[in-house]
């Protein structure tokens, strides 16, 4: 086990350093430069090129990549341009309301889908499994941002509920937190849940015609103990894998959905980094959703581990 | 059956939510606002603000940009504004005189005026201050700043400049006085700290966020009537949340539903919903012009026959619409000034201005030279009625015989492409109001700014204008730069046009002039 993580981790190395010089040369081969953006579009063409002379950024491009590694290696991603803090502050500070949103989106997601999957599996080929299915179908379909605003327009306009926007930290008290991250979370939980549920039933059928299940069943097990504690571990595997990519896209970045609640996360901190062409940002962010990524797919892979003894990790 | 019932019920409570959704604002709020217009001013209370972009910094010397205006009002002040007509008044200065030569300037300061900080201002932070700002103000040409005492400053100009009270005054670029130890130890890319005379004070940054302003308890307002930009300011709010709200759909939402007390930059699309919801007022304020920039260096429009037969052709009436979508959010008039703007505003060159005159056209572009090639136009969807702009004069210049093709980019690759002289022919940009001529940066030749303006004559007004004795003489010269504009065409201007913010009725007092305003504001709930 701890070989196979040190393995693990060790392979990470060369994935980051292919990231990192993709990342820097695509973000400073794309037009635009970042002192034009910060000084507006009246300033001259001195003023802009005495900002960035100031800001280091008429150095060599080969230069720039060179110390930027350098103080990369040394967990120094630099400091942002725009926003004037350290890019590792920013990234921390904008990390918390995507934590929070992906964490309560996968539990939206994970209280729906389970059941639903599970239950048309269960019920296949009848009504009910039809009827799951079309929704989730239409759930697919649907573009994240519409059911947001639908969202939006009915709980924070029309009726008043919740907060249309914005954000509130965990410190501020529970309520105050979430109070602002239940419709985000339901938007981007259900879109996540009509995968999760489709994946859950067809894992489920698979496993449910195995001839194990039919001896648990002639045994005379209950059939909650059959669907859940024999059938339901073993579908699980496919389902831990979709589980983790779901909760990594959520966590690098719900884009449209921060957008469009005003949530100051991830996505939005790219975003912006973007229009801004603020180069650390870019770079050092990108870089940091890499490694969480990496370290995602890492834990799954132990967690297969854990839920299926077969899986040994070590002897690979 | 137990689950079929509970499917059935989901779905017909999402049906009833969206039919609610449906019908619109038939149902007012529950919360009734029945308070009287004016009267009592109610005190207290947080101002929720919900801003589109965030600035990267709140030091306004170094930039133009509108997102540090904004919200660099609230805490800082210059030694002198504007009043409601865009003359210059005192703020700071308790009074200023500039000598018949137009070449010093006496400021007496008010006394007792405080920073943030509790210090008390003096004529070592405004020279501090105002040696920064001049950093980025190289039209002020050699100049020195000299106390005299305590309270008074004395501006020394090497040339005479008829204009220097309007840079002073100019909000786009405020020359904000700050702690001398604030000014002098600010870096390339603004102060580190936030300190003003203003009615409010900085409290905290959360990036992307919201920036928070509170009540300045010792602020000492000026003792003059309130006029424009002027005169007494209080704070009636105890704090302001200056949120940045990038989707134009959630800052309508967050109006609508209450969260925000002011809404700036409302989509055009967006005015009939928000009509539609009795406690929200909208707000439609001038902003500037739509100029269409042409490459002065390089390709067809060095020769002005090109130019003004591009102007012959088009139909402002058709671009505005397209960009602005309706008549109340534009102005066709061929003025760079501001009807309101008296002391500069004229229509000298009107006669060029919307000509609509396709045969013209064609026959100038003939002279002109034009063989077909492909003329390319700048563009960007990051500001929909730049693009709107293009698209209809694209159409237009097509009916011409001209081949022209959009190059559609994200702003900042524009801000950039637009430097290369070999990359297009034109491009579209707004230019906001500003108090002086030499402050449209495309007039002057020496700025080099993109499109690359090079007329004598413009340059010999523009200098004639900035050492005129008087403001009338300095106004009949601006008449005549503007007779040239329209006849040279650096830039073709389509015409003044409006913004649109929304308010709750709660919110009293709110102004705008140059930009929202939130001081003698309240919030009556």
């Amino acid at each position: 086990m701890k070989a196979y993580i040190l393995k693990r981790l060790l392979s990470m190395i060369p994935v980051l350093l292919i990231v990192a010089i993709f990342v820097f040369f695509l973000i400073h081969m794309i037009p635009g430069d970042p002192a034009a953006v910060m000084l507006g579009p009246e300033a001259t063409p001195e003023e802009v090129e005495s900002l960035k002379e100031e800001l280091g950024l008429n150095l060599p491009i080969y230069q720039q990549f060179f110390e930027w590694s350098l103080h990369a290696l040394q967990g120094d991603l630099g400091n942002s341009l725009y926003m004037n803090q350290p890019v590792l502050d920013a990234f921390t500070s904008h990390l918390g309301p995507t934590l929070s949103l992906a964490l309560l989106a996968q539990g939206v997601s994970i209280f729906l889908a389970i059941p639903i999957g599970v239950l048309a599996a269960r019920k296949r080929g009848t009504g009910i499994d039809r009827t799951f299915m079309i929704i989730a179908m239409l759930g697919m379909s649907i573009p994240s941002f519409l059911l947001a605003l639908l969202l939006m327009l009915v709980f924070g306009v029309q009726l008043n509920w919740l907060p249309v926007a914005g954000y509130t930290s965990l410190s501020e008290g529970l309520w105050e937190h979430l109070k602002y991250l239940i419709l985000p979370a339901i938007s981007l939980g259900t879109i996540q849940a009509a995968v999760i549920a489709r994946m859950t039933r067809s894992s489920m059928i698979d496993i449910l015609s195995m001839n194990f299940i039919k001896t648990a069943k002639a045994k005379g097990l209950k059939q909650k103990v059959v669907i859940y504690k024999h059938a339901f571990r073993n579908a699980l595997i496919p389902i831990l894998t979709i589980l983790g990519e779901t909760f990594g896209a959520l966590i690098t970045g719900a884009v449209v959905t921060e957008t469009v609640f005003n949530l100051p996360g991830i996505g939005q901190l790219v975003i912006n980094a973007i229009t801004r062409r603020d180069y650390a940002v870019i770079q050092g962010t990108i870089l940091l959703i890499a490694v969480t990524y990496l370290f995602l797919n890492l834990i799954i892979d132990l967690l297969y581990g854990l839920v299926d003894p077969r899986v040994r990790l070590n002897r690979k | 059956m137990k689950v079929k019932t509970k499917v059935g019920g989901l779905l017909l409570l999402m049906m009833v939510l969206i039919l609610a959704a449906c019908n619109g604002n038939s149902e007012p709020e529950a919360e009734g606002s029945e308070q009287g217009s004016g009267g009592e001013v109610k005190t207290g209370g947080t101002l929720e603000v919900a801003y589109p972009t965030q600035p990267q910094t709140l030091d306004p010397h170094g930039t133009t940009a509108e997102a540090t205006r904004d919200a660099a009002k609230v805490i800082y002040e210059g030694l002198v504004t504007i009043n409601e007509n865009y003359e210059v008044i005192p703020q700071l200065a308790d009074s200023f005189e500039v000598s018949d030569d137009n070449k010093n300037v006496t400021f007496k300061l008010r006394e007792g005026v405080l920073f943030h900080n509790g210090k008390e201002m003096t004529s070592a932070d405004v020279i501090a201050s105002m040696q920064k700002w001049a950093k980025s103000k190289p039209e002020l040409g050699e100049h020195e700043w000299v106390a005299a005492d305590d309270y008074t400053v004395e501006l020394k100009l090497s040339q005479p400049s008829s204009l220097i009270m309007y840079f002073l005054a100019d909000v786009g670029n405020l020359a904000a006085i700050m702690p001398k130890e604030v000014a002098e130890s600010a870096e390339a890319t603004g102060a580190k700290e936030y300190i003003g005379t203003g009615p409010f004070q900085f409290v905290e940054w959360k990036q992307d966020e919201v920036i928070q302003f509170k009540k300045f308890e010792d602020y000492v307002p000026d003792e003059d009537a309130t006029d424009g930009l002027g005169g007494k300011k209080e704070a009636f709010v105890d704090a302001i949340n200056w949120r940045f709200v990038p989707d134009a759909s959630t800052r309508v939402n967050g109006l609508m539903s209450g969260q925000y007390h002011f809404a700036h930059m409302l989509s055009y699309d967006s005015i009939p919903q928000v009509e539609s919801n009795p406690q929200v007022e909208v707000d439609v304020w001038p902003y500037g012009i739509e100029g269409l920039v042409f490459n002065k260096k390089e390709g067809l429009f060095t020769d002005v026959k090109a130019r003004q037969a591009v102007n012959s052709a088009l139909d402002m009436e058709v671009i505005m619409s397209s960009a602005f979508t309706g008549e109340d959010y534009y102005n066709l008039d061929p003025s760079l000034f501001l009807e309101s703007q008296t002391d500069w505003y004229t229509d000298a060159g009107k006669e060029n201005y919307n000509q609509k005159d396709v045969d013209k056209a064609k026959q100038l572009l003939e002279e002109a030279g034009y063989n077909g090639e492909e003329i390319i136009i700048l563009t960007s969807r990051d500001y929909e009625h730049h693009y709107n702009a293009a698209v209809a004069t694209q159409q237009q210049l097509e009916e011409i015989g001209m081949n022209v093709k959009l190059d559609v980019y994200d702003w900042p690759t524009l801000l950039e492409r637009r430097n290369d002289p070999g990359a297009y022919h034109m491009f579209y940009t707004g230019f906001s109001t500003t108090f002086t001529p030499h402050q449209f940066v495309f007039l002057d030749s020496g700025t080099a700014w993109p499109g690359w303006t090079n007329n004598a004559e413009i340059d010999r007004l523009l200098d004639e204008i900035n050492v005129a004795a008087s403001q009338d003489e300095a106004k009949e010269l601006y008449a005549q730069l503007q007779q040239v504009m329209w006849e040279d065409l650096p830039v073709i201007n389509t015409g003044t046009n409006s913004r649109v913010s929304g308010y709750s009725k709660d919110l009293k007092g709110y102004t705008n002039l140059s930009g929202p305003n939130f001081w003698n504001v309240s919030i009556n709930q």
